[in-house]
């Protein structure tokens, strides 16, 4: 599903080039549930971003469901983005100035889903996350679990092939963060959602089925968990 | 403290480079065309000031009431000061004063001619200069100078003009047309260009021939008088001497249009609509508040900039300003700090206003033609306006942005997390509202003034005034008898198509109108315009009859032609009917011979009057002459050489008809091009602002904007999101323009008889204007916006 070739990625400073990643080669697979792990600062986020489609490569290939993504011009690259990717951040970004309900609708909005469709979407996610009495509230009247939980339904909300998650949990206490871990779980399972989640914390890591340690750009060991 | 503030004030300018030049261009452009118009207005609020007597001095003019209109004129019948005098107790000094054109020439020491001129002359009573006692006189004194006949006073400027300087002038001769000799017998001042009595040449009264005119019903503008009122007293004071003087002089029986005397006050001359003056340089007050709301709008467009640029500005301080609040600082010593930055921004706007003031004035007298005095430096008052201004801007938009940064919340501040954006109606929005709206008004208005200038132009007058040259001619008797020989030597030349003598072309405003007898009935309802012209006049402009024919060529007037206005007042509708009938007009017992098809005969301000043309060859004062389109340079230095050998006495001066017709529109020509650069101007700052605003709209919701990219929004989407309030503001102001608009242009186009239809296109057009620029200047920023990469701002929280 996707196929990173000899990825690079580098800020040119005063002619000095500081490399985030290099030559990443990895290939991840429908169904997998990866954490990406390694120090701050080892271009984990960096990678996360190149997979969403939010930064471009300095160099490489990228394949995403078998289109060459680093060759394709914005509108299609949207387009493809809109369909499969979903993401979900550490510190949730809803938007400020929209309910609940209206930020799970925002992707839907622009992926043109009608609005029956919308509706129904919608009240399937409330309904699966416990957050239909909610649904009219701003995300500041939300406490920091919740407020996750709006940012994966809202993730959720296009039907996307692949969550990308940036430290879902960071900002979270470990009960709440041991929730989303779950779900992230459960929709790998029993959906077939493919995950790909960013952590420091060794314990959720053990969530999902493969670990790709990253340090200083390069990734230094690939480890299949058994179930 | 101060000192602090001011150092942080300029490294946050600097710091801003592009909000500051935004500011900073915005205001002093605003700046400068208010400091133009209060030049402007000041010089003509200052006309005629500074006379200790003003409250006293009084113009005595004289009006009219007819069944079906009124008539106002600033002249007085010839015998009213001399029974003025005697029989009104409250004038203390009355003064006549009376403005004709002439001839001089001014010889050498040998007797040989050394320079001769056609100027503007005044012939005064000692008394006029008693009345107006503050003009200086630099030599002799009213009473030595003017109280004899035959003598002349001469300003500084002419003495030095005429004879080199003002002790040579003195005691010299000059002449005045044919024969009269006048002697230098008293110098006076200059006169300053903000006086309604531009005095060069000042002949004694005396001199004047008129003077013996006994007739009370005959009263001409330029025949004057002022009066000086007995200390204390009030025009009221004198409302019952003045109602007896006017029921003795102007009996009803004898004297139609209910005549009267009335009192004009000094300081009211320059600003009257109804009384012309010396100077031909009245301004209505409505004008001049027009100028000045004009001015007042463009400095709160300026300054609404300000206010929204700075309130933009103001998150990106937030932080600054909740560490001041940890640190101990009141919200008053916040205050005072942002103010300080304000004033530092209005005054380096002065400054660069100053310069562009410094730059505008040349052109701006260009476009008044010299005749205002415009100088940056001119006048005290100017820097005091300057500096009432910039702290007017400073307070004014200082203030609010200051109210609201200091206001933060230091905790939030300090994280950042200030939001401006609440919902509903801001402040801000509309403000930005009231902004476009006083743009739209002036798009509309300036595309209205320029469309009637248009139709004005264009619009067929019933004549043709194309190639035409209006030449005077001396009508002393000696230069009488040379016409024909004038006549005769221009038809020659090969570029001249059609000559004929006349007062005046058939548009003009300087056409005399008189009471008159049709068929042996003496008409009350209205004035008959007399044009007099010879029988090629109708040539000359293409003037078309309708019935009967022309009158035979004559010396003395034989018949006459009237127009179809005329009919129709008469309530003729057959033509034919009133070729024959007997007209009895200013002296002249003619029947019709013939109807001429309408034509305009004074500006598209006004209908078309009833009129008649006479010939008459003892009254032509022009001779018009058609020219060949392709030949008019070379014709008009040929004619000017025939007319230099025939009448070597006088001075050759010629206009074109059409130059002169466009002359009546000056004011509108000028009123359209300040409209023009108004507007321009108020545009100019009005989407600079806007610039800002979006610039503003767009930081504050970055981090909205970096989501939604990521929840798929395309760029167009998001430009499309970004722009959308703006265009529905601009909508609102559009919505909010137009009925002032409306009654704005439809109250300055209800002073034209002619004029165009108020239709929907400037409207629509200001709106698709303000809408499509509001678009452009938005989608600049909004695109950058939503181009920009989109992972920087998510990424650091």
């Amino acid at each position: 599903m996707i196929q990173l070739t000899n990825i690079e990625k580098y800020y040119a400073s005063k002619g000095v080039k500081n490399y985030v990643l290099r030559l990443v080669t990895t290939t991840i697979n429908q169904g997998e549930f990866v954490s990406v792990m390694g120090p701050s600062g080892a271009g984990k986020s960096t990678l996360l971003n190149i997979i969403g489609m939010l930064e471009e490569p300095t160099y490489g290939n990228y394949h995403f469901m078998g289109e060459d993504v680093t060759s394709l011009n914005e509108r299609k690259r949207i387009e493809l983005y809109r369909n499969h990717i979903g993401f979900v951040f550490q510190a949730y970004h809803l938007i400020d100035e929209m309910t609940v309900y209206e930020n799970i609708e925002a992707p839907l909005l622009y992926k043109k889903v009608g609005s029956a469709e919308r509706a129904s979407r919608i009240a399937d996610l409330l309904d699966r996350f416990n957050i239909v009495a909610k649904k009219d509230l701003f995300p500041n009247q939300l406490s920091g679990g919740q407020q996750q939980l709006v940012g994966i339904a809202r993730a959720l909300a296009a039907q996307p092939s692949i969550i990308l998650a940036d430290e879902p949990t960071g900002n979270l206490q470990s009960a709440q963060a041991e929730e989303i871990m779950s779900l992230f779980k459960k929709l790998n399972e029993e959906e077939g959602i493919t995950i790909i989640q960013v952590t420091h914390s060794e314990k959720n890591a053990q969530y999902g089925n493969r670990i790709l340690h990253i340090a200083d750009g390069l990734i230094k060991e690939d480890i299949k968990i058994q179930a | 403290m101060f000192k602090l503030n001011l150092k942080i004030a300029w490294r946050n300018l600097w710091k801003n480079k592009g909000y500051t030049l935004i500011n900073i261009l915005g205001l002093s452009i605003g700046m400068a065309s208010c400091i133009l118009i209060f030049i402007f207005i000041r010089f003509q609020l200052s006309f005629d000031e500074g006379y200790k007597n003003e409250d006293r001095i009084y113009r005595v003019v004289t009006n009219w009431k007819y069944s079906a209109y009124e008539d106002f004129s600033s002249g007085v019948p010839v015998p009213f000061a001399a029974a003025a005098r005697n029989e009104i107790a409250g004038f203390e000094t009355v003064g006549s004063i009376v403005k004709r054109n002439a001839f001089l020439q001014i010889n050498d020491a040998n007797g040989k001619e050394k320079m001769k001129s056609q100027e503007a002359v005044y012939y005064a009573q000692p008394d006029f200069f008693n009345v107006l006692s503050d003009i200086k006189w630099i030599y002799s004194a009213p009473e030595l100078a003017l109280a004899e006949p035959n003598t002349v006073v001469l300003s500084a400027k002419y003495a030095e003009k005429f004879f080199g300087s003002v002790k040579d002038a003195i005691g010299k001769n000059m002449r005045l047309g044919e024969k009269i000799n006048l002697k230098v017998a008293g110098i006076i001042q200059d006169m300053p260009q903000n006086s309604s009595f531009p005095l060069e040449i000042v002949i004694s009264y005396e001199t004047y021939k008129g003077r013996f005119n006994n007739n009370w019903d005959s009263v001409n503008s330029a025949f004057c008088s002022y009066v000086l009122l007995k200390e204390g007293l009030r025009p009221e004071d004198l409302q019952q001497s003045i109602a007896n003087f006017n029921k003795k002089y102007y009996p009803v029986d004898k004297i139609a249009g209910n005549q009267e005397n009335k009192l004009q006050v000094l300081r009211a001359i320059h600003f009257s609509d109804k009384y012309d003056n010396f100077a031909n340089a009245s301004i209505n007050r409505s004008q001049i508040y027009g100028l000045a709301i004009i001015g007042l709008f463009l400095i709160i467009t300026a300054c609404i900039n300000f206010i929204n640029l700075s309130t933009a500005q103001s998150v990106t301080r937030s932080k600054e300003v909740g560490v001041r609040k940890v640190m101990g600082s009141k919200r008053s010593q916040l205050i005072y700090q942002f103010l300080t930055e304000t004033f530092v921004v209005s005054l380096a706007a002065l400054l660069i206003a100053c310069v562009i003031t410094e730059l505008a004035i040349p052109p701006m007298q260009h476009l008044f033609k010299g005749r205002i005095e415009f100088s940056l430096f001119g006048h005290p008052s100017i820097f005091a306006f300057m500096a009432l201004l910039v702290l007017f801007i400073a307070f004014l938009a200082g203030f609010y942005p200051a109210l609201v940064i200091s206001g933060f919340k230091p905790a939030l501040a300090i994280k950042n997390k200030i939001a401006l954006n609440k919902r509903g109606l801001s402040l801000r929005k509309i403000l930005v509202v009231a902004q476009f709206a006083i743009t739209i008004v002036l798009i509309v208005g300036t595309l209205v003034v320029i469309k009637q200038m248009q139709f004005v132009q264009q619009k067929s007058l019933g004549f043709n005034p194309d190639a035409v040259a209006m030449v005077g001619i001396p009508n002393d008797s000696l230069s009488k008898i040379k016409y024909n020989t004038f006549k005769e030597r221009i038809s020659k030349l090969p570029g001249v198509e059609d000559i004929s003598f006349c007062q005046s072309p058939p548009l003009s405003g300087n056409i005399n109108s008189s009471d008159f007898t049709y068929n042996g009935v003496k008409n009350k309802d209205f004035e008959l315009r007399n044009i007099r012209a010879d029988e090629n006049f109708f040539k000359v402009f293409d003037l078309k009859l309708i019935a009967g024919k022309l009158y035979h060529k004559s010396d003395t007037a034989n018949a006459c032609v009237v127009n179809e206005t005329f009919l129709k007042k008469m309530s003729i509708t057959n033509p034919e009917e009133a070729i024959g009938k007997v007209i009895y007009a200013s002296g002249n017992t003619v029947p019709i011979a013939g109807v001429v098809k309408d034509f305009n005969d004074q500006s598209l301000r006004e209908q078309i009057s009833a009129l008649a043309i006479f010939p008459g060859k003892n009254d032509y004062w022009n001779v018009s002459v058609k020219i060949d389109s392709k030949q008019i340079a070379a014709t008009m230095k040929e004619i000017d050489k025939i007319w230099n050998s025939t009448f070597p006495n006088g001075v050759f001066d010629s206009a074109f008809v059409n130059e002169t017709i466009n002359s009546y529109y000056e004011s509108e020509q000028i009123m359209g091009v300040l409209f023009k650069i108004f507007a321009g101007v108020i545009i100019f700052i009005s989407f600079i602002g806007l610039f800002g605003l979006i610039s503003f709209v767009a930081t504050q919701r970055t981090k909205e904007v970096a989501i939604r990219k990521v929840l798929g929004a395309s760029t167009l989407e998001l430009v499309k999101m970004l722009n959308g309030s703006f265009l529905v503001m601009v909508f609102v102001a559009n919505i909010v323009a137009w009925p002032l608009a409306y009654l704005f242009v439809s109250k300055w186009l209800a002073g034209f008889a002619y004029r165009i239809d108020v239709s929907i296109w400037p409207f629509a057009l200001a709106m698709a204007i303000s809408m499509a620029i509001t678009l452009v200047t938005v989608s600049i920023r909004s695109y950058k916006a939503a181009s920009a990469n989109t992972i920087d701002v998510l990424k650091y929280e």
